[in-house]
């Protein structure tokens, strides 16, 4: 039995590649060549004088305690923001998973924020937020809560860490629910079978089987966490107040565009990206062994 | 005939047509573009844009493009890109805060005194009011930048307010005591809901009080002296200010409205009846204050030795941009249209509209001459705190790069104090110790001049 394909157009696979690899070149290997090669440079502003410096960049920040509070504030604002999306999420998939009638109604209200602009949602939240207007912060100030993340900054990491969450719960939710749609009935109804309970069927075979997502969501919403929640901080706090929310790859930003420390500034893109890449590595070797696939 | 022969009698003939062309005829040119990015929006936009229209309108060689690219760091960030790009634009406006990494990118800009010397166009630095002068001039006396958009801090006061209060409406607190002691009568009478409040905290708290008080920002004459310079303005003068605005907010004798302009919206509405303010901020409290008003000179401590100093300058200048790319007729043209923004006539009219000071010295007289100060009451007090005040060692401003950022470092520190946090000395030594960091990194990374 003869079931070999024969493909014998030797350009036509290139020409296929091509769009996805110049895209990949010019907005990721261009500019990360960049910066690490700006990560060695000591220059001002205007490049009027550039100097090698080695990894005087580096050494200089690293040894920055504002840098250090960074690191820290990072590591607690990602850990913070992808419990608060991935555990909503799963609640909601569950119970969309469950209903029987106008699930897509459900389903779709989930998934909406998703398509929100980072920017947009973060001005709603920062309007519901906001100590003289903002509905949340009335009902906060009536219960005694002396509500103010303009100048309070554990008000402000508050008010961008729920941002940020519910912004992620929607993309959550629609990898939770597909892997839940997953899982083999007959599994499920065998267990019903022998008597377990509901939870006892969740933690034994739902959640083991849906180990796979949830862990393919770890690894994604610390990245996102990492990156892209910059629309939502810019627009919400600015890193404020005092540096409060100011996460690392806002730091990139500020000491680049605004203070013009071109080498300080591209050598902390370069830790950065040496961060998530390790994390990523970590995840995937020693969470991975524990998946069930 | 070979090609490349072909090629060569091809260009020749073309340079002598054009060569012919332009000896005999001035054909209709497309004239040269001078791109100039300002940091301005509202009334003080529409006047720039305005006065490059005249420009255009008045010959035909150049056409000055004015543009607002964003807020003042935006558009320096952008104006960086584009250098680097090696298309900056001709000429950037630059508030006074972000001078000092300007005046360190010497060979990124051309010194307005040079431009116009080249263009072969007369400029006297001296034509520029004595403080400007001091604040964007070289030891040497030539210009670096062109001082346009020049103001110094007044004191607002509502009138209506502290009649409420019984005080007397035609006389402004001189004095911190006396201004500490008018808000409190304000707020016991109720007259407003805050007494005083004030717009940029550091440009008034910290650069204007060093001014008005001879205390200084830093060491090596407030960077003037040196990349190296420290800063030291956690000493007891500017501490006690930032104590006296902490006591003053338990009352709401003074009320906090924010690290820029917002403030003035508090004095605007009637909710404070005094406000500390740029004088360029005038003709938005023209248009929209249902009250009246009153202007006065930014208050001082009596038991400073010498005081009250003169205040010192803000707004912003006009910086011209060097590329390797620019052409000589380019420059002329930039230095035209600067002589253009810097004509009395264009200086007069920026002054009275908008609240800022005329620049130069022509400008001012013209406006004395033809009574302007008479009819507008008040309007000559800022003129009056900035160069009638005494001069001292450092009442000429400062020269700090990453000032933009120090000036946040301020704002975050007393924002603390001011929810008591911490105390205004623990405040000011915290600014102190940030941003000298700044400032090494600054001196680490600038070019050597």
């Amino acid at each position: 039995m003869r079931r070999k394909v024969i493909f014998n157009n030797k350009v036509l696979p290139y020409v296929l590649v091509a769009p996805q690899l110049a895209i990949t070149l010019v907005f990721f290997f261009w500019p990360a060549g960049q910066a690490v090669y700006m990560s060695v440079l000591q220059q001002d502003a205007f490049g009027e004088s550039v100097r090698f410096a080695g990894l005087a960049n580096f050494a200089y920040v690293l040894a920055d305690p504002d840098y250090v509070k960074a690191l820290w504030r990072t590591a607690y604002f990602s850990v913070a923001v992808t419990a608060l999306s991935l555990v909503p999420a799963l609640v909601l998939a569950v119970m969309a998973d469950r209903v029987i009638r106008g699930g897509t109604v459900y389903k779709t209200i989930v998934i909406v924020p998703y398509a929100i602009a980072p920017a947009v949602a973060g001005v709603l939240w920062l309007f519901l937020f906001n100590p003289s207007v903002g509905v949340i912060a009335y009902g906060l100030r009536a219960a005694g809560v002396p509500w103010n993340p303009t100048l309070e900054g554990a008000h402000a990491m508050i008010l961008v860490i729920i941002a940020a969450s519910w912004k992620h719960v929607s993309y959550a939710f629609l990898f939770f629910l597909a892997g839940l749609q997953a899982i083999p009935r007959s599994l499920l109804e065998a267990a019903a079978i022998d008597g377990a309970s509901e939870a006892r069927r969740f933690w034994a075979i739902v959640f083991p089987l849906l180990s796979p997502t949830t862990f393919f969501l770890l690894v994604v919403g610390v990245v996102y966490a990492f990156f892209d929640t910059f629309g939502l901080i810019h627009a919400v706090t600015a890193g404020g107040p005092a540096k409060a929310t100011e996460i690392l790859v806002y730091k990139v930003y500020y000491d680049g565009v605004h203070a013009l420390d071109l080498g300080g500034s591209s050598a902390q893109s370069v830790i950065l990206m040496a961060i998530v890449i390790a994390l990523t590595a970590i995840q995937f070797r020693y969470i991975e062994r524990k998946v069930h696939y | 005939m070979r090609p490349h022969q072909l090629l060569l009698g091809v260009t020749l003939a073309l340079a002598l047509a054009t060569a012919s062309t332009h000896g005999f005829a001035q054909p209709a040119r497309a004239p040269i573009e001078i791109h100039m990015w300002m940091g301005l929006t509202g009334l003080g936009g529409e006047l720039l844009a305005k006065y490059g229209e005249e420009f255009n309108k008045a010959q035909n060689e150049f056409k000055a493009v004015v543009s607002f690219k964003g807020q003042y760091p935006e558009q320096r960030a952008a104006a960086v890109a584009a250098y680097r790009a090696g298309n900056p634009p001709h000429i950037m406006q630059m508030f006074d805060a972000g001078s000092g990494d300007m005046m360190a990118a010497r060979g990124a800009i051309v010194p307005v005194s040079d431009v116009f010397q080249r263009a072969g166009l007369q400029f006297n630095p001296a034509d520029f009011i004595a403080p400007a002068r001091g604040y964007y001039g070289l030891p040497d006396g030539r210009l670096l930048s062109m001082p346009f958009n020049v103001s110094t801090t007044v004191l607002f006061y509502n009138k209506d307010a502290f009649a409420r209060a019984a005080l007397d409406p035609e006389k402004p607190p001189r004095t911190w005591p006396e201004l500490i002691d008018a808000a409190r009568k304000i707020r016991q009478a109720n007259a407003t809901a805050c007494g005083y409040t004030t717009t940029w905290l550091a440009w008034v708290m910290l650069e204007q009080f060093s001014s008005r008080h001879n205390v200084p920002i830093g060491t090596q004459g407030n960077g003037r002296g040196g990349l190296n310079a420290e800063l030291t303005f956690n000493t007891s003068r500017p501490v006690r200010m930032v104590q006296t605005l902490v006591d003053m907010q338990k009352d709401k004798s003074f009320d906090y409205g924010g690290r820029s302009n917002d403030a003035a919206a508090k004095f605007i509405s009637g909710e404070c009846a005094m406000l500390t303010q740029s004088s360029g901020g005038l003709g938005s409290i023209v248009r929209d204050a249902k009250f009246k008003f009153g202007v006065g000179q930014l208050p001082y401590w009596p038991d400073v030795q010498g005081a009250p100093y003169a205040t010192t300058i803000g707004g912003a200048s006009l910086w011209v941009f060097n590329a390797p790319t620019r052409s000589a007729a380019e420059f002329k043209g930039v230095a035209q249209f600067l002589a253009h923004l810097r004509s009395t006539p264009v200086l007069t009219d920026w002054a009275k509209r908008t609240g800022f000071l005329p620049a130069t010295n022509a400008a001012f007289k013209a406006m004395q001459a033809e009574g302007f100060f008479k009819d507008n009451p008040g309007r000559d007090v800022p003129i009056l705190s900035l160069i009638e005040g005494r001069q001292g060692e450092h009442t000429n401003g400062y020269r700090f790069g990453r000032w933009t950022e120090i000036r946040d470092f301020y704002h975050e520190e007393v924002e603390r104090a001011l929810q008591g946090q911490q105390t205004a000395q623990t405040a000011l030594d915290n600014a102190v110790r940030r941003g000298n960091a700044a400032l090494r990194a600054f001196e680490r990374t600038a070019a050597p001049n």
